[in-house]
């Protein structure tokens, strides 16, 4: 097994574009795009069955690479998520089959 | 007052207060997140037939010409107005009373499909161009938005990671309810009456149920909106958000009134102008002012201005429409 990072970024579901096309242009190799239910935040409680124009909702990317790929992806997020509501972390997983990444 | 009763009790608004209540008491009812999109998309599809249909029927004057022009203009005016005013009565900054300004000119289509069965409940006519109002009223105010924004200047030194050049522009012009409004209203024009008569049950008798349906989803939305945004809005913010559709009513009045347009047609202009937009604006926002915080905006138009146009304004908006004509 060899040691990755895993990128967990938790932003609105409009920006999720932006953050997808920095994931490819930086050369990520895959990412996956999960809806979220509802939370917390900024004193405000929200749930994706509020907003009609689902303006309001959050989803969640999940992107592994190796450290020389997500280093530039965080400066860029770092932009990203000085515009738009989202929180970003990474952490250190161990994966099966590196070549994939 | 008789209007006024009549709107006020009509099934439609009655379930939209069912909701509100419900959700305000923290009820677990809801309904699904699939069936109200596409239950929206059905009203869409409905009013866009409909209205294209009633345009075939006649041709296209000056007179309605003048009408969508008027569409266009209140659309462009009215965030002008609505900006200095939240400037002046708010402390929201330049991007957040820009932002909110934009919704207060665009429109709220569903407020319009209830204006539309208000209408209908008080015996008076609507023509079908009024659908083509509402959609060339969708988007002239954003436009207005992000010039009162970018007069502040930027406080961004760099483009947002990831945006793309056009972004912005499909998302103001193609977006799902000016698509399947404008599309359905072609349609229904192309058409004609006689070409539409095969889906007529579809659209026009089930119009009515899935309206009560729809508006009671509106209803709890609006109430979850209104209990989790509350505190972000202040006293005047609030304020704004009632006596801002009734200056903008009292405006598109007078637009009414100088062009000489029926009661019905009157009525559905006047509400168009005072409703506030909470699908195709805020979604553009997010992606044009992403500083402007939706909290703000999208509390105000959905948890404020709607519930109040549905069950306040609309009776007054009719009413003020008759007057305009002598009929008050």
């Amino acid at each position: 097994m060899e040691k990755h990072l895993r990128i967990e970024l938790i932003i609105e579901r409009m920006a999720h574009k932006r953050a997808c096309r920095v994931l490819e242009t930086a050369g990520m190799t895959g990412y996956t795009v999960l809806p979220a239910m509802a939370g917390y935040g900024n004193s405000k409680r929200w749930n994706r069955d509020t907003d009609l124009s689902a303006s309001g909702d959050m989803v969640v990317i999940i992107s592994i690479g190796d450290e020389e790929k997500v280093r530039p992806v965080m400066d860029e997020i770092g932009n990203l998520l000085g515009a738009h509501i989202g929180v970003v972390t990474v952490t250190e997983v161990e994966v099966l089959r590196p070549s994939r990444f | 007052m008789d209007v006024a009763l009549s709107t006020l009790l009509s099934p439609i608004i009655l379930f939209f207060a069912l909701g509100m209540v419900a959700a305000l008491l923290r009820s677990q009812m809801s309904v699904p997140e699939a069936i109200a999109k596409g239950m929206a998309i059905y009203l869409m599809m409905a009013i866009g037939l409909k209205g294209g249909v009633e345009m075939s029927k006649n041709p296209l004057t000056t007179d309605v010409l003048l009408v969508l022009l008027a569409g266009i203009i209140l659309s462009f005016l009215i965030p002008l107005i609505a900006f200095v005013f939240l400037r002046l009565s708010t402390k929201l900054d330049r991007v957040d009373a820009a932002a909110t300004a934009a919704h207060y000119g665009s429109i709220s289509i569903v407020t319009f499909v209830a204006a539309t069965e208000a209408v209908r409940l008080s015996g008076l006519d609507s023509s079908g161009h009024l659908v083509a109002v509402a959609a060339l009223m969708e988007t002239p105010a954003i436009i207005t938005a992000l010039f009162l924004a970018s007069r502040g200047g930027s406080t961004r030194t760099k483009p947002v990671a990831g945006s793309e050049q056009g972004e912005l522009v499909r998302e103001v012009f193609l977006n799902a309810s000016i698509v399947v409004l404008v599309g359905a209203l072609a349609i229904g024009w192309i058409a004609g009456e006689e070409g539409t008569a095969s889906v007529q049950p579809f659209f026009v008798d089930l119009f009515q149920g899935v309206l009560c349906l729809f508006l009671l989803d509106m209803g709890l939305s609006a109430g979850r909106g209104l209990r989790q945004g509350w505190r972000q809005l202040s006293f005047a913010t609030v304020g704004f958000g009632i006596y801002m559709p009734l200056i903008s009513s009292l405006i598109a009045a007078s637009f009414a009134f100088v062009l000489g347009m029926p009661a019905g047609d009157a009525a559905l202009l006047i509400t168009l102008t005072a409703s506030a937009s909470y699908i195709a604006v805020p979604a553009a926002m997010r992606l044009a002012l992403p500083e402007a915080k939706p909290s703000i905006y999208l509390t105000l138009s959905l948890g404020v201005t709607f519930p109040f146009n549905v069950t306040i304004g609309i009776p007054i908006y009719i009413y003020l429409a008759l007057l305009i004509t002598g009929q008050g």
